[in-house]
């Protein structure tokens, strides 16, 4: 009776000849099952399986030996996942992942600046893919103390994004996709470069991607790597990643190119237009060289960013690429 | 609703009780309803403590829908028992910390020490701080006329200080480049989506002390109502009152400010709804307002998480959307 009676106060059986090599494996199994509760607790990838990869920030990010379940935090990321091929693995996407039409359908987590959390984990990712610019980092972290590993890219020009890709295919397994497309985008580049690397005269462009106020696109910009290897001079190239302008300075500027992206789209390109026709002086109203891009192939650091280089040499060296389709 | 006679202990205990038991009836809901898809009756299961297959639906319950609501119960309750402060300090019923700017002093701090690359707390949560401060002592220099408050010169110094901070907010962020911007925009607005449980648990230990403290000043604040004459005939130094109940709900008010933005209309619409329901006593009004406002700003996120399906809204514009229409109605039904 005296020994149940004991039982009952410490809530545990501890007979007298226990020694303290059991105390420790008691305290052992103990300490397990806590770590096991952890690992319930967290809904990411199972770490005995898992392989080390440093991310572009330098962060120690663990991979699953397989990627089955990804959600993309950027609709560039979601571009280059369906350009390798691994569309079916990707489980959500953010709000303008628009491209291909195959990933509008997909679940969408929030936009790229402003995730749903929440969203995230029910979609049960075993990887997540974010962009430095515009994921908040509190989501990432918060992501990480949640068990699900993230790998952060910050591609900055045309050569990161091709790295980005490499990166990226050798996480999926489909290096040799991943090879190919970033040999496909290297090909069509040197295509446009090995005209335009010699042209004598190379026009000032400039490059409209707010209406009010005016913005443009300074330096660290693909917007920026993107006119200069079709030929042309950036206006607004300066530190400034996205300055603004005023309409005084544009004159002042005199472009010979407008391009205008298609965040104005439609009806607005024309009201835009119209507007600068207003300005005869300017070089490119004369001529009547005021051009519509699509904003997604200029400043989405995926595969496209290829095919924007080749609508803007045509733009703005329209005799050196005649002949090209 | 409450009989008028009942003693004041008993109608203290009532309300508390009443409200707190909404306030855990919300918080069952912001735990089991929210914007991922699954069964509203297992969730509720794992909220209620059972076992669940799935350790999915534990994560998202427990580490990610708690901190909103416990975050979600500390703001709703502290915006209103500010609200309630200035309401009794101004003895009108338009005051809250953001008409007399003292939320958008916080802003600005807080604004610096996010562009300064600071950490959440305690470097943001400080300038927050310290912009509310400079903001009350530059009301408090305008307002006092021969050193004492006026109440319609400090509304007025306040309702002027807010437009001012409403300018170098828009500078700040108009004057900023980088991705944190967006950020910023979002925090702006009130959001509550990001908030951990360590940080739940640094503002309960900074907020909970000065809940305790304004119930005690809550009599002070009812003679404080009465006029300064009869005030100070009962015995209450009205300076140093009237500096504590500010210095604390600006403390109260900015460190939520740092952590969730701008919240607005939840600390003008609880206090005076409350008020209307159970009379102008504050000893009741302040347990009510802090389990109201809690109640309030629970539903509120639960709207903000839920509603929408290409992902949330920030909370500040559900409460504004509430609020002001609420606060209006009110208004047109007291002027009858």
């Amino acid at each position: 009776m005296d020994f149940i009676g004991n039982n009952t106060r410490t809530g545990c059986v501890l007979p007298k000849e226990m020694d303290g090599d059991m105390i420790r494996q008691w305290a052992q199994k103990a300490l397990s099952s806590i770590c096991l509760a952890a690992a319930a607790c967290s809904v990411g990838a199972h770490p005995e399986t898992a392989r080390a990869a440093t991310d572009q920030l330098g962060r120690e990010v663990r991979i699953p030996a397989q990627v089955r379940r990804i959600v993309s935090l950027a609709p560039s990321i979601t571009e280059i996942l369906f350009a390798l091929g691994a569309g079916h693995r990707v489980k959500g996407v953010t709000r303008f992942s628009n491209f291909p039409p195959e990933a509008e359908t997909l679940p969408k987590v929030g936009s790229y600046v402003h995730l749903d959390l929440e969203k995230i984990v029910a979609l049960r990712p075993d990887l997540c893919i974010a962009v430095k610019d515009g994921n908040p980092k509190d989501v990432i972290d918060r992501l990480d103390h949640l068990g699900i590993p993230v790998y952060a890219v910050d591609p900055r020009n045309l050569q990161a994004v091709k790295d980005t890709i490499l990166e990226i295919g050798a996480l999926l397994d489909v290096m040799p996709d991943a090879r190919r497309l970033v040999g496909e985008m290297d090909r069509r580049i040197r295509r446009i470069t090995s005209k335009t690397a010699g042209v004598t005269h190379r026009p000032t462009v400039f490059f409209q991607i707010g209406i009010s106020p005016i913005v443009s696109a300074g330096t660290d910009t693909f917007i920026h790597e993107l006119i200069t290897l079709s030929g042309g001079i950036n206006l607004a190239q300066g530190p400034v990643p996205y300055p603004r302008f005023s309409r005084e300075q544009i004159l002042a500027l005199s472009p010979e190119v407008f391009i205008i992206t298609s965040m104005a789209r439609g009806a607005i390109f024309e009201r835009i237009r119209s507007e600068w026709r207003r300005w005869p002086q300017i070089p490119a109203v004369k001529k009547d060289r005021i051009h519509l891009i699509d904003s997604d192939l200029v400043d989405r650091a995926s595969p496209r960013l290829v095919e924007g280089l080749e609508i803007l040499a045509r733009l703005i060296h329209p005799t050196l690429f005649r002949a090209a389709p | 609703m409450i009989a008028p006679r009942a003693s004041l202990p008993r109608r203290i205990l009532f309300v508390t009780l009443f409200f707190g038991a909404a306030l855990c009836i919300a918080g069952v809901f912001g735990l089991s309803l929210g914007s991922s898809e699954g069964a509203f009756s297992e969730m509720l299961r794992a909220v209620m403590g059972q076992e669940t297959a799935d350790p999915m639906i534990g994560a998202i319950i427990w580490k990610i829908r708690l901190p909103r609501v416990l975050m979600a119960a500390l703001v709703g309750g502290t915006l209103a028992l500010g609200g309630l402060v200035f309401q009794a300090l101004l003895r009108n019923p338009l005051a809250e910390p953001y008409i007399l700017g003292i939320s958008g002093g916080s802003a600005i701090g807080a604004i610096i020490g996010i562009l300064m690359g600071l950490s959440r707390f305690p470097g943001v949560s400080l300038f927050a701080f310290l912009g509310s401060l400079s903001t009350l002592a530059v009301i408090l220099l305008m307002a006092s006329g021969k050193g004492m408050l006026k109440k319609d010169a400090l509304l007025l110094s306040g309702v002027m200080i807010n437009a001012f901070c409403g300018a170098v907010i828009m500078f700040l962020v108009s004057m900023t480049q980088d991705a944190r911007l967006h950020n910023i925009i979002f925090w702006l607005m009130g959001d509550l989506s990001l908030i951990g449980l360590p940080q739940v648990g640094i503002l309960a230990i900074l907020l909970l002390p000065c809940f305790v403290l304004l119930f005690y000043l809550s009599h002070t604040m009812n003679l404080l109502l009465l006029g300064k004459e009869m005030a100070q005939t009962m015995g209450v130094n009205i300076v140093a009152a009237t500096l504590t109940l500010l210095g604390v709900t600006s403390f109260t008010v900015s460190i939520t400010v740092s952590h969730c933005g701008l919240l607005g209309f939840v600390g003008l619409v609880m206090p005076h709804l409350l008020r209307l329901a159970l009379g102008a006593d504050h000893r009741v009004l302040v347990p009510a307002c802090l389990f109201g406002g809690g109640t309030y700003m629970i539903l509120c996120d639960l709207l903000a998480r839920s509603l929408p399906d290409q992902g949330e809204i920030p909370v500040g514009v559900i409460t504004a959307m509430i609020g002001a229409p609420v606060f209006i109605f009110l208004l047109i039904q007291s002027k009858k």
